[in-house]
């Protein structure tokens, strides 16, 4: 049974002179527990797909139906809720809160839904455990490295146990071992607690982990391929 | 957690936030020194209006305040002074006989109230005796026959007062180190009498430097005058059968207040010998004048005398001066107000701040509103940064103007070049300053209005950001 239903998906930017579609007639079904990777040139409307599916942008037409509801149906608040409560975010450049330890980084997200506190603590230290940071975890952004920084976003992303996490070219800053680690890690927690996974990426290391693959070209799906 | 992450965004830039800080923190000092300055000067002419000119409350026949004739007594006043010793409210009260005169010495004359009294009763009612000047002068304290006290205004209206430069002044003068140089020059001057000051001064002038009068002319004045005590002041006055009369008082001491109106209308002489010479009787008094235990107490003890005594005049304080009482109750909006304005002037360098602070974390506003941060978490942690800056320099600023306060609070403040401009209405040129912790409460409260208020221009600027084109820009 498919988890996110895209039919016929249109998104067009009007510039000063020109109309650009940057997702043009697009439509794809999302299973629960996938791994996927969306490859294609810049320009060829990854990021904006992705936007689309998390909710942080509207389509021009079409429909993106997640778990049996039409996103296009939420109002804004609406929107701000789904994210909040079913999408994990993974941004290639990182995007912590410089200020907050990478502790603090993940239990925000955890308050923000209103966990109890109690429950934070155990569940910011079990995730950063997860990926790796359990003896970082007191530490700020600009005392981690690259790859350590992304690791805890990702530990932000699945916090709060989404259904999704989209993560838009979540490699693209990091060197080739805190790739693989990252990888290993996102892969490992796809498995364990059956969340899907959407990647945009340009990185082949990322292409060869996906289990599947859907190629855009100028907005269009050329190419939507699973691995065995 | 949007608290905290509130407080430690004010760090983030600490030279920038310091510089808001340190704005807001002189701003307040600035604020709460003038208040304290005023507040300070204001409780001095209130304890003056009331310690000193007019008590708590004042009880007359009512016609006795329209026309201040001597057959205007109080009618039987034995009640009233049987409730005024019995009401645990009351710290003391004061019978007063009132006669307007005439005064004459052998150089001038003038026009004055004499208030028979009986000094200890007095006493607790009117600080009079504490304001003695000069060194030989007494509070009754005198075998004299008709004693009065006057004031320094009305002795050197009267000429009965004069300047002298006396061996023992530039003894003194030599012990405080004043240059040899300038005492051999006052000793020119030894045993010269001056019967106005200006005459006194005009002579300084010719005989010292410039820089000699800045430094010692104010102690050379104040050590050099004197009072011609036991002088003898005739008063011509209607008596109480509307006869011209003629009574005679010796000078036992001179006082001075910081009222030079209250000072040139009032002399004070013992009742009994006011009744001599006005014909009035033992019991006879014109107006009753009393201080309650405490000031909250006045509104009702009034109250429940104009009940008592339906055919008296009893008034407070507030009634007898409605500019004084409208004053204490307008001051308290008004110190508001001055930490408005200055409030109201920093909260544009605390916009220009925060939006500063807004425009370099859009990447960051994009994400946590790409997470799921709600409009109103974002305005709150804006609102909340924005206070933080403000209070931080508000609560340094406080502190810093208690303990200016504080300091010049036990000195005072002394505008003495500028004192017969303030004495001549009423007030005191040494002000001491004083704050209360209300007022510390208010002005906390009005800078985290002002930081709310601050924060709605750049939380705007936020609120408008769209996560997408915010998360992509640099």
């Amino acid at each position: 049974m498919s988890s996110i239903e895209i039919k016929n998906l249109v998104k067009i930017y009007n510039g000063s002179a020109i109309q650009v579609k940057a997702v043009n007639e697009v439509s794809l079904s999302i299973e629960q527990g996938e791994f996927t990777a969306i490859v294609g040139p810049s320009g060829s409307g990854k990021t904006t797909l992705l936007n689309l599916i998390g909710g942080l942008d509207v389509p021009t037409s079409g429909s993106i139906i997640v778990d049996k509801t039409d996103l296009s149906t939420l109002s804004r608040k609406q929107r701000v809720d789904y994210r909040l409560y079913n999408i994990g975010f993974v941004f290639q450049a990182y995007n912590l809160i410089p200020v907050l330890t990478a502790r603090e980084n993940v239990s925000f997200i955890l308050e923000m839904q209103g966990v109890p506190k109690a429950k934070i603590a155990d569940r910011a230290r079990e995730i950063l455990e997860q990926v790796g940071l359990g003896e970082r975890m007191n530490s700020r952004p600009n005392q981690l490295s690259g790859g350590q920084q992304q690791r805890v976003a990702v530990a932000r992303a699945l916090a709060s146990k989404p259904k999704y996490v989209i993560a838009d070219e979540p490699t693209a800053n990091l060197d080739t071992k805190s790739t693989e680690n990252l990888l290993d890690i996102m892969e490992e927690l796809n498995r364990k607690e059956n969340i899907t996974f959407l990647f945009s990426t340009h990185d082949q290391r990322v292409v060869n982990k996906a289990r599947r693959i859907i190629v855009l070209e100028d907005g269009k799906i050329v190419k939507d391929q699973r691995k065995e | 957690m949007i608290g905290s992450i509130a407080w430690k965004n004010v760090w983030r830039n600490r030279k920038r936030s310091l510089i808001v800080i340190v704005a807001v923190l002189l701003g307040t000092v600035a604020g709460v020194f003038t208040a304290g300055l005023m507040k300070g000067w204001i409780a001095q002419r209130l304890h003056s209006v009331i310690h000193t000119e007019m008590a708590h409350i004042r009880i007359n026949h009512p016609d006795y305040l329209l026309n201040e004739e001597l057959v205007f007594g109080i009618p039987e006043p034995e009640n009233l002074t049987r409730f005024l010793r019995e009401d645990p409210r009351i710290e003391g009260f004061s019978g007063r006989t009132r006669v307007t005169a005439m005064a004459a010495t052998a150089r001038a004359n003038t026009g004055i109230i004499l208030n028979g009294i009986h000094p200890e009763e007095e006493k607790t009612v009117r600080n009079v005796h504490t304001k003695l000047i000069g060194n030989e002068g007494t509070y009754f304290d005198t075998p004299m026959q008709n004693p009065i006290v006057i004031s320094d205004k009305t002795a050197e209206i009267l000429r009965i007062k004069n300047y002298e430069i006396t061996p023992e002044v530039i003894d003194s003068f030599r012990k405080a180190g004043v240059p040899e140089e300038t005492c051999e020059k006052l000793s020119i001057l030894l045993n010269q009498r001056f019967s106005t000051e200006k005459a006194f001064v005009k002579v300084l002038r010719q005989n010292l430097a410039h820089h000699e009068i800045k430094n010692f002319g104010s102690t050379l004045l104040a050590q050099s005058e004197h009072f011609r005590l036991r002088s003898r002041v005739v008063f011509t006055f209607t008596d109480s059968q509307g006869k011209l009369v003629y009574q005679t008082y010796k000078v036992c001491g001179v006082y001075k207040t910081n009222n030079t109106m209250f000072d040139q209308m009032n002399a004070f002489v013992l009742k009994e010998d006011l009744a001599e010479g006005a014909g009035f009787g033992p019991t006879d008094m014109h107006e009753i004048a009393v201080i309650a235990k405490e000031d909250t107490d006045v509104d009702a003890l009034r109250n429940d005398m104009r009940a008592l005594f339906p055919a008296l005049s009893i008034l407070s304080w507030k009634d007898l001066s409605p500019e004084a009482a409208m004053m204490t109750e307008f001051m308290d909006l008004w110190y508001l107000v001055i930490m408005g304005f200055i409030l109201f002037a920093l909260a544009f360098g605390i916009i220009n701040t925060m939006l500063m602070a807004i425009l370099e974390r859009i990447k960051e506003l994009g994400m946590l509103m790409a997470i799921g941060m709600n409009r109103r978490r974002v305005f709150r942690m804006i609102m909340l940064e924005t206070v933080f800056l403000t209070l931080t320099g508000a609560v340094a600023g406080m502190g810093v103007g208690a303990i200016i306060i504080a300091l010049t609070g036990k000195t005072g403040l002394n505008f003495s070049s500028v004192s017969e401009g303030f004495e001549a209405m009423g007030w005191s040129a040494h002000i001491f300053p004083e704050i209360d912790a209300g007022f510390f409460v208010m002005v906390t409260l009005l800078v985290i209005l002002t930081g709310i208020l601050s924060s709605i221009v750049p939380a705007r600027k936020a609120l408008s950001l769209n996560p997408v084109e915010a998360i992509r820009s640099e």
